[in-house]
């Protein structure tokens, strides 16, 4: 069956599959974000359905810094060097 | 999931566009199951602690609504600024 698919078909499935793979990481990692800043944003006693101004502030710090320590530690690891 | 990864497919040829509409489409409903079951957990746990009744009392429905409609509202402004960070915006400290 190998010799029936075209190199450029072969090329296609690892594309897709590349695809796909980048897809299902930036939903996990939309999700994982989500998730690790509403536990540590918002009071869990609520009081109120809207988010308060506190809580809205810290979201927004709290995705930048997400966003800065999953770089930093893709570099850390993408680098070859051991975890310091 | 952002519209952006639907944009891009305009420049596919139709199968590829049809495949690639299915891969997200399954990517979708399985990323708003997990978001239920997770959400359930979630407010589950914070709001119910007493077992004196099997059924829901007014208090803990009351909780599990808001606990409910602020996460769904801290997720889509979660998903502003993660929008934001993905083009490179600067955002102030």
């Amino acid at each position: 069956m190998a010799s029936n698919i075209s190199p450029s078909a072969l090329d296609k499935e690892q594309i897709f599959g590349m695809a796909e793979k980048e897809m299902e990481y930036r939903v996990e990692l939309f999700n994982k974000m989500t998730q690790t800043c509403f536990k540590k944003c918002v009071d869990n006693r609520y009081k109120e359905s809207e988010l308060n101004m506190g809580e809205n502030s810290c979201i927004d710090r709290c995705v930048s810094k997400y966003w800065h320590v999953t770089n930093l530690i893709g570099q850390l690891l993408g680098s070859g060097r051991p975890p310091m | 999931m952002d519209k952006s990864m639907l944009a891009d497919l305009d420049s596919l040829p139709e199968a590829d566009k049809q495949r690639m509409t299915v891969m997200i489409d399954q990517l979708q409903i399985r990323d708003s199951l997990r978001m239920y079951n997770s959400l359930v957990e979630r407010c589950f746990n914070d709001c119910v602690d007493t077992f004196k009744h099997k059924s829901l009392q007014k208090q803990e429905e009351t909780c599990v609504r808001r606990c409910a409609e602020k996460f769904l509202k801290h997720s889509m402004r979660v998903g502003m600024r993660f929008a934001e960070l993905n083009q490179g915006a600067a955002t102030q400290d």
